[in-house]
């Protein structure tokens, strides 16, 4: 079946076997766009105070600041470049460790008052987690419901549950299993730090690399162009919103471990912030574009920017205007960089 | 002609229209009186479309005059919608308002203040639908609507300004029978209120029963207008296809060596079967097909719009599940209506509409054109194998002769042509026995389709059992046998060799066994 014909149409430069074509590390470049932009709000916040360009503070505070926002767009990147979204994954960050204190804490203070062990209670929390998944997935793959209404109500739900369970109150003084993630340190590195990094090249390469990641990328482009090639479009849904659920389960206990205690409102108001960081580093809301690489970018900027903000004495009831005003700043210059890396490629 | 002039409802006279190198219409005269009917007939590409054009505005011809009701647009201004109300086969309803406020869109009735006089709307769509026997669905949402209920109100929209003439372009798309023979009625009832009717149509039966009269256009001309009880399908047949067979026999003698190249069968008789299908049965849309093809036959599947032969090939490719009937792959019964146990059984599938179904825009081509056997390409843990992928994109570039820059690509920016080879090289990736196509050729041009029909030989002769579901002649030409199908059964089975007359009447439900003696 070879014909001799072909091999000249092809360029010089992709030749057979592993060489690559000098257009693959544009597109892989284009997903640094944002490079030159955390340059920039890094120098900037140089100048705006010295406290900003140590070491420590970018480890310590932006890294760590960023981390839950990191494991969040990473679940909330997965769904969106199979080309749906959740809202509720805030919800889930907020209703997962509550759950499980919840089960953990005697009834004197609160607590159900089964007093489980706290592993037994993390496992229910991620099956509960898991569930919460399911269910969107089924709702939205299967009965065709819309992706934003059922996650809202997921979302408002869930919210719910939690002041329900809580009663409004704060749990502190959490057994250990519920702070070592917050206290435990790697080679002086916040062990948050090394979750977020390690979820994000695991992310990339499974996304990159993996069948499965391929199919997500095919669905959130030409869904019907992927069922025609023999993806199970259905079971790839619900896959998707479980994972987002289960990974938004892990990123309550960062913010619980982090925060050593567990509030009714955690997690509240985190989605937007979630979003603008995906869509930030490219990742399309329409589906089946964008890169965990990119994502990372996105989250990387806005964890700069709101430390400069809080370290450069913006006045705090002023910082979510400007933080507001930045994003939108942000997204245009994404939107022309992004046609100008397209006619590159 | 002893009628005057004003007595047309349109006179066109001498039209011309060319783009580029491609002449169009090359000279159409077309005169329908007030309160005929006349049916437009040409196989694709004969200038209908172009026609269709110039009559509602939309393409300006390059010369000859265009009277509407004795007012002459002229070529520069065309003769707009507004005196010539058309309705297209795709409905341009907007499904979840009601019947009167589509009718009304975007010509509401208003009182003082600008607000919408709902009152007024709905009396006028009553009013409007009335005339057909639909007064009561006027409060009704559309989506709710029946299809012959929708097509009402889409004519009533379109005559709701006042036109006089009313152009159907394939109305009974999506019609089953009772809601044909229900249009048709209503169609006769607007003609004895003065309603002129241009009808355009690939189903002769329909244009025996609407109109009055006929004109068939071919190459750009309008080759005859005569009487619908002077004709008969056979004889519409003849004037559609007309020197168009005999020109292509004379360009096969020319050239014996390229035409043989195409049409050289492999004798398959004795070949093991690769595909059988019995009593498959789909909804209201197939019943009961039986067929088998055997390893190394190219066999093409055709018909009508809506007669089943797009919904026989996406059920043995199980993109659609059968009602009833099995279908076996190389002798191993299969479940149906998943496109992975297709795969998995043997078969290979190029889906209708490349842009709808065909390849992911912002995907590479190595990864357009493997998507089907991602599990094949995994390396020991589980990942995909870059080198094995570029590999196996190579040997189907080259099998299909794709011209792009590289593996890395985005397949968007291909030509036409090069995004449907990625589509069939995603079919071929599996190494199918069975490789099913849908309209493999549709915009693509001549180069491109050379070098697909030539690989679909080479298939074939490699043992591939190669269906081809096509409505173009071209397409079918190569195959060994063609399998008509009309209104959801097979009608019949032609071999090779046939001449086109055969087909255009075959598909038309006539036996081309017993109308070839015409």
């Amino acid at each position: 079946m070879t014909t001799t014909t072909t091999v000249g149409a092809e360029t010089p430069g992709a030749g057979p076997k592993t060489r690559r074509s000098p257009l693959d590390r544009v597109s892989w470049l284009r997903e640094l766009v944002l490079l030159p932009v955390i340059v920039i709000a890094i120098i900037i916040g140089a100048i705006l105070t010295p406290r900003f360009l140590t070491v420590n503070n970018l480890v310590n505070n932006v890294l760590v600041v960023s981390a839950v926002l990191g494991m969040v767009v990473i679940a909330e990147s997965i769904i969106l470049i199979s080309g749906y979204f959740d809202l509720s994954l805030e919800s889930v960050v907020g209703l997962g460790p509550m759950l499980a204190v919840w089960l953990v804490m005697p009834a004197t203070v609160g607590g159900l008052g089964w007093e489980l062990s706290p592993i037994l209670a993390i496992v229910i929390m991620f099956v509960v987690c898991a569930a919460i998944g399911l269910f969107n997935g089924f709702m939205i793959g299967k009965l065709a419901l819309n992706a934003f209404m059922v996650t809202l109500a997921m979302l408002i739900l869930l919210r719910g549950i939690t002041l329900g369970i809580s009663g409004g109150q704060t749990f502190s003084s959490l057994p250990f299993l519920f702070r070592v993630l917050g206290s435990a340190k790697l080679l002086g590195i916040s062990v948050q730090v090394w979750i977020v990094v390690v979820a994000f090249i695991l992310a990339a390469v499974f996304m990159r690399h993996h069948p499965t990641g391929r199919r997500i990328y095919a669905m959130g482009g030409n869904p019907a162009a992927a069922r025609a090639a023999g993806v199970n479009t259905l079971r790839l849904t619900i896959g998707v919103f479980v994972v987002g659920a289960l990974i938004a389960g892990v990123a309550g206990l960062m913010l619980t471990g982090r925060i050593a205690s567990v509030t009714a409102n955690q997690g509240d108001g985190m989605i937007f912030t979630v979003f603008a960081a995906a869509v930030i580093g490219g990742i399309s809301l329409n589906g089946g574009r964008g890169t965990m690489l990119g994502a990372a970018t996105g989250v990387l900027l806005l964890g700069i920017i709101q430390n400069i903000l809080t370290l450069s004495n913006v006045p705090s009831f002023w910082i979510n205007a400007v933080y507001g005003v930045i994003i939108l700043g942000a997204l245009v210059f994404g939107q022309l960089t992004s046609k100008r890396g397209k006619r590159a490629g | 002609m002893t009628v005057s002039a004003a007595d047309f409802a349109i006179n066109i006279q001498g039209v011309r229209k060319e783009y580029g190198p491609t002449v169009a219409l090359a000279g159409v005269s077309l005169q329908v009186r007030r309160g005929e009917s006349r049916a437009l007939l040409g196989r694709n590409g004969a200038g209908k479309s172009t026609l269709i054009g110039v009559l509602t505005g939309l393409v300006n011809p390059d010369q000859g005059t265009v009277e509407v009701h004795g007012t002459e647009g002229g070529p520069a201004e065309g003769a707009g919608s507004s005196t010539i109300a058309c309705v297209y086969q795709k409905s341009t309803l907007v499904p979840d308002l009601t019947a009167a406020e589509n009718i009304s869109l975007g010509d509401y009735p208003t009182k003082s203040g600008g607000r919408v006089d709902w009152a007024a709307m709905r009396v006028r769509a009553r009013k409007l639908l009335a005339d057909w026997g639909f007064e009561h669905i006027a409060d009704r949402t559309v989506a709710d609507l029946e299809p012959v209920e929708r097509k009402v109100v889409e004519i009533c929209r379109a005559l709701a300004r006042g036109p006089k003439i009313l152009l159907l372009d394939e109305p009974t798309a999506g019609l089953d029978e009772g809601g044909c023979q229900q249009l048709f009625r209503q169609i006769a009832v607007a003609r004895s209120r003065g309603v002129s009717l241009i009808y355009v149509s690939h189903h002769l039966n329909e244009v025996f029963q609407v109109c009055d009269s006929v004109t068939v256009l071919r190459d750009g001309r309008d080759i005859a207008t005569e009487l619908i009880a002077d004709l008969t399908v056979q004889k519409i047949v003849d004037l559609m296809v007309g020197q168009a067979a005999e020109r292509a026999e004379a360009e096969e003698a020319a050239d014996p060596e390229h035409a043989a190249a195409l049409t050289a069968s492999v004798d398959s008789s004795d070949a093991a079967v690769a595909i059988s299908v019995t009593g498959l049965k789909v909804g209201d849309r197939i019943n009961g097909v039986d067929l088998q093809i055997r390893r190394g036959e190219c066999v093409g599947f055709t018909g009508l719009d809506g007669a089943g032969h797009v919904q026989l090939a996406e059920a043995m490719a199980g993109l659609v599940a059968p009602t009833s009937g099995t279908i076996e792959v190389n002798g191993k019964k299969i479940r149906g209506g998943s496109i992975r146990e297709c795969i998995d059984a043997g078969i290979g599938f190029a889906p209708e509409d490349r842009h709808i179904s065909g390849f992911v825009p912002g995907m590479s081509n190595e990864e357009n054109s493997t998507m089907t056997v991602l599990e094949r390409l995994r390396n020991k843990i589980g990942f995909i194998n870059g080198a094995r992928r570029v590999k196996q994109y190579h040997t189907l570039a080259s099998a299909w002769s794709i011209k792009a820059a590289g593996p890395t690509q985005s397949t968007e920016e291909l030509s036409g042509g090069n995004q449907q080879k990625v589509v069939l090289a995603r079919a071929l990736a599996s190494d199918p026995t069975v490789l099913i196509l849908i309209h493999p050729t549709a915009g693509v041009d001549v180069t491109a389709q050379e070098s697909i029909y030539r690989t679909l030989k080479e298939l074939a002769q490699a043992g591939c059992a190669v269906v081809i579901c096509s409505a173009d002649d071209v397409d079918l030409e190569i195959c060994d046998r063609v399998i008509v199908m009309f209104k959801g059964e097979k009608h019949e089975e032609i071999p090779r060799g046939w001449d086109e007359r055969t087909l255009v009447a075959s598909v038309q439900g006539h036996l081309a066994t017993s109308g070839s003696n015409t």
